[in-house]
């Protein structure tokens, strides 16, 4: 057997108040941001010239609610939801070591390979679930507010952020398998910092060496601004190499999780 | 077939010794006590067997199947009760007992059976019980499935005097029943209780292994006496302390060749008695030098 649904029920069920937690922190952070919309439309035109430039940097003024959305909202989501997937995929393998429940898990006749695949689904299910939640909150809002919108824009944009926190949920489970049990959680928190500052730096830079970095962080594919306001063409090959690091450190982490030492 | 057969086992944490060319059979039906003091290496080999940890080298077979590579097939007839049970915190006992019985596909009569047995509250969460108490959820883990072997991590440890005895029935009736019981301890008293042999472990190497029965008959004395003994001790005699007014001594040999030799003089107190479990087991780890015999 490869899985065990009722392994997965147990862990679903056990990460379900931080999946509520997250979900409605986040999705009504975005409610909060898009029913604003209309109480600050005024203040863009009010912008003195010279901040213009600045906010450029940023995803410039907004036109509507859409690309008031991407250049205020995302960035919280992105950057909070990025920690979200991370935690949620380191904690599921380092809370067994954490709480030392490592014995009573891996006593059970399932195989290692079973157990990994289980927790690395309950992983991408409540990625998923926390996508639709705040996509659905989103929506909500846009309809609350009665401002139109282009929703297969909204929609794409959301269906490739999603597959950034996946990449970054799988990152941060493959980094439990390749770190000590003892570790603490900080470095699943820090590597999405890392990666939206590297993002931000390839993005308002003219360096065209610095400009490369776009390559190396996922959020270079889930652009807000490039999906829903410009309109720009699809950053394949930072997709394709987050796509391939994902597949590459999971086969690695199947490997090693095989020789991984229960000592706890 | 043996339950368990180790061979040539060696593990190595770095350059920390863990076990050394431990080797050990263990008979289908048998209660085998595996005794050491704490860090000697007893936890280290329970892992091993349970496929938590990879040996260095050496073989492990648990019935006649390699741990590393049944695993799974295994543990469907393994118990195991490790010596700090922990589970999931924040859930019900009967969560926990759901949960588990449903993994192993059994019914819960056995739970039912168990927890009246061992008195266990099944409404509180794992977090509000005492160490003794998740000691007695986790022997009720360990045996839901009715296993074929049961390993077991100091067991006792933090259970009351009742509870002890308790379970060391239960031990027994499971040996009757034809459960093989590899119990891993540093208290001696329930070794002797229950264990059809013993093995000794120090320092990650097995030193002695005993058959219990053969224990019973060893010439193994403890001597107190006042007046210390006069001359030249006897063959097989040693003096160990003096204490509480009294010379002690350990005598290994002939009872009647010591009566003789002490009637020779007059005492005010004289006490000879058979040497627990515990004096034979600490004579061994304090003797320096030890050699690798197996009895």
């Amino acid at each position: 057997m490869m899985f065990s649904s009722r392994l997965f029920k147990l862990e679903f069920t056990r990460s379900l108040k931080s999946l509520i937690t997250w979900s409605l922190s986040i999705g009504l952070t975005m409610v909060f941001v898009i029913v604003l919309y209309p109480m600050v439309i005024d203040i863009y035109s009010a912008i003195p010239a010279e901040y213009q430039a600045f906010l450029d940097a940023f995803g410039g003024v907004p036109h509507n609610v859409v690309e008031y959305y991407a250049t205020e909202g995302v960035m919280m989501l992105q950057l909070f939801g990025g920690i979200f997937a991370a935690l949620e995929g380191y904690n599921a393998l380092n809370r067994d070591d954490k709480e030392k429940t490592v014995e009573c898990i891996y006593q059970l006749p399932y195989s290692r390979t079973a157990i990994l695949t289980t927790k690395l689904v309950k992983v991408i299910v409540n990625v998923l679930v926390f996508s639709i939640v705040v996509y659905f909150m989103s929506i909500l809002s846009f309809l609350v507010i009665g401002e139109s919108y282009d929703g297969g824009d909204f929609l794409l944009f959301n269906v490739y952020n999603t597959i950034m926190f996946l990449m970054l949920a799988i990152l941060g489970f493959v980094l439990v398998v390749f770190m000590k049990p003892t570790q603490k959680s900080m470095g699943a928190i820090a590597f999405p910092f890392v990666f939206y500052i590297i993002s931000v730096i390839s993005s308002v830079t003219n360096n065209e060496t610095l400009e490369l970095l776009k390559h190396v962080t996922p959020f270079t594919f889930a652009n807000p601004v490039d999906i829903l306001k410009l309109g720009a063409d699809f950053e394949w090959i930072s997709f394709v190499v987050f796509t391939g690091l994902s597949i590459l450190l999971t086969v690695a982490a199947y490997w090693r999780f095989q020789k991984r030492e229960f000592t706890v | 077939m043996y339950a368990i057969s180790i061979t040539s086992l060696k593990k190595y944490y770095g350059k920390t010794r863990g076990l050394e060319n431990a080797s050990l059979d263990v008979k289908e039906g048998e209660i085998y006590g595996f005794v050491g003091p704490n860090g000697s290496g007893k936890t280290t080999l329970t892992r091993i067997l349970l496929g938590l940890i990879h040996s260095t080298s050496g073989e492990a077979k648990i019935f006649d199947q390699d741990v590393t590579k049944a695993s799974v097939l295994l543990n469907r007839q393994i118990g195991y009760l490790p010596s700090e049970a922990f589970f999931f915190p924040e859930m019900k006992v009967k969560d926990v007992f759901r949960f588990f019985q449903e993994m192993r596909k059994v019914d819960d009569s056995r739970i039912v059976e168990l927890v009246k047995r061992f008195d266990i509250d099944m409404n509180k969460t794992m977090d509000q019980l005492s160490f003794g108490n998740k000691k007695k959820v986790g022997i009720v883990v360990a045996l839901l499935h009715n296993p074929k072997l049961l390993i077991l991590d100091e067991p006792t440890t933090g259970l009351d005097p009742l509870m002890q005895q308790i379970f060391l029935d239960l031990l027994v009736e499971e040996k009757k029943k034809g459960v093989t019981v590899f119990l891993s301890s540093h208290i001696l008293s329930e070794v002797e209780k229950v264990c059809d042999r013993v093995a000794l472990i120090r320092d990650g190497i097995i030193y002695q292994v005993f058959e219990m029965n053969d224990i019973a008959q060893l010439e193994n004395k403890k001597v107190s006496l006042f007046p210390s003994l006069e001359g030249e001790l006897p063959d097989g005699m040693t003096f160990l302390k003096e204490e509480d007014g009294l010379s002690h001594y350990s005598y290994i040999g002939d009872i009647n060749s010591l009566l003789k030799r002490l009637s020779g003089q007059t005492f005010e107190k004289c006490n000879i008695r058979d040497a627990s479990l515990e004096e034979i087991f600490i004579q061994y780890y304090q003797k320096e030098g030890a050699t690798n015999d197996v009895l």
